[in-house]
């Protein structure tokens, strides 16, 4: 149990969800409030634009509802980020299947990114960015998952279903991209 | 700027970035990477796509929550009351269907008749009168059997009597003309045949000719 910044110690994710199963709301408000902000942030890195925060109320929705299934073998900001993912994929396979049938207009790309460059303030984050846009999905997810919210090889793997060593390779194929777009720039 | 051959040491970075590192491992790290040019860019890459990539939008925690049923309302859902039933339906239904096509194959089955008295009561001869013919009938065994089985047990049938004493006391004319008659019958079984009643006494084959 690690101390809070308020100084009393702080929960464990375990023993939270220990107390929200015995009832305590407040327990489900202190897990979300924790892990709310890197699942929005995993969305955003990984190409999301839109709905991010109903794709992490979902998240929370799954996960409490599946509560029973984990186990504490990984940690559970893990385990949400692969129910995210998880959602994230089928969110984008029925999109594709909309755009099958229903054409997008020419409007639609220039209000998604225009909106999003507005966002963007300084030319070092548009570079960023765009580096970004240069990796393949699964390496994005897994420089994401590296970079951004520090998991190890190992939780990665676990989240995007694959070995510990493919997702070591991806990660040095996508740091060595990055630095060679930024540096060709 | 030498490229890094330490590898280990690199692999670490983003660890080290996110102060995940245990104490002697980051006094290593760090102490290599002042050194390492290679490695000091790269952390400088890391650093700016971990603080200035992402444009996430703030997540309303007590909105989220309000969606997240209590605990205690989740539970009956993702149990097994809801499949119970479903199988306790499967198998009523199963066994309904099995109740209902089973008695509708006995009903429909046809007797076969394989009493040999009745086949003896066809080769019986001719009474000389209907009173004594029934008479005869339910008193003696059928003429041409044998054995303790031709003993008529039980009363005939008395449609079945009155059927053979009409035949018999038909003419060769009125004979003619019922062969005829039975000429012109469907010589098709009809979908559903008639119940055959039991010729268990001196009746005759006669009635399913009818």
């Amino acid at each position: 149990m690690t101390p809070s910044p308020e100084g009393r110690p702080e929960e464990t994710d375990m023993e939270l969800i220990k107390q929200w199963k015995a009832g305590d709301s407040r327990a489900a408000t202190r897990l979300v409030g924790r892990h709310s902000e890197a699942l929005a942030r995993f969305a955003a890195s990984v190409g999301e634009r839109e709905g991010i925060e109903e794709l992490v109320q979902d998240t929370f929705v799954r996960a409490f509802a599946s509560l029973d299934s984990f186990r504490g073998s990984s940690t559970l900001r893990t385990w949400l980020f692969t129910i995210e993912r998880r959602l994230m994929l089928d969110r984008r396979r029925s999109e594709r299947r909309s755009r099958e049938t229903v054409p997008v207009e020419e409007s639609d790309h220039v209000s998604e990114y225009g909106a999003l460059d507005s966002l963007i303030a300084e030319e070092a984050q548009e570079r960023v960015r765009k580096s970004l846009d240069a990796l393949s999905p699964t390496q994005r997810e897994v420089f994401t998952l590296r970079v951004q919210q520090g998991l190890s090889y190992k939780e990665i793997a676990e989240v995007v279903g694959s070995t510990e060593g493919a997702a070591r390779v991806h990660y040095h194929n996508a740091i060595r991209t990055v630095k060679e777009f930024l540096r060709d720039e | 700027m030498n490229r890094c051959s330490d590898s280990d040491i690199r692999e670490l970075l983003p660890d080290l970035l996110h102060g995940t590192l245990a104490a002697d491992a980051r006094g290593r790290v760090e102490a290599h990477v002042a050194t390492c040019g290679e490695c000091r860019e790269e952390l400088d890459v890391l650093r700016a796509i971990k603080t200035a990539a992402v444009f996430a939008p703030q997540i309303d925690v007590d909105r989220v929550v309000r969606q997240i049923p209590p605990y205690r309302t989740i539970v009956p859902v993702t149990e097994r009351p809801v499949r119970t039933r479903a199988v306790s339906w499967l198998v009523a239904a199963t066994m309904a269907i099995v109740v209902i096509g089973g008695g509708s194959l006995v009903l429909m089955r046809p007797k076969v008749v394989n009493d040999p008295r009745a086949v003896a009561s066809t080769e019986r001869p001719p009474a000389p009168n209907p009173a004594e013919s029934t008479a005869a009938s339910s008193r003696i065994p059928a003429a041409g059997a044998t054995g303790p089985t031709a003993v008529v047990s039980a009363p005939p049938h008395p449609r079945a009597l009155a059927l053979a004493a009409n035949v018999d006391d038909l003419s060769d004319g009125d004979l003619r003309q019922l062969m005829n008659d039975m000429n012109r019958f469907d010589a098709l079984p009809a979908s559903e045949p008639d119940p055959v009643i039991s010729v268990d006494s001196g009746t005759s084959l006669d009635q399913d000719l009818r």
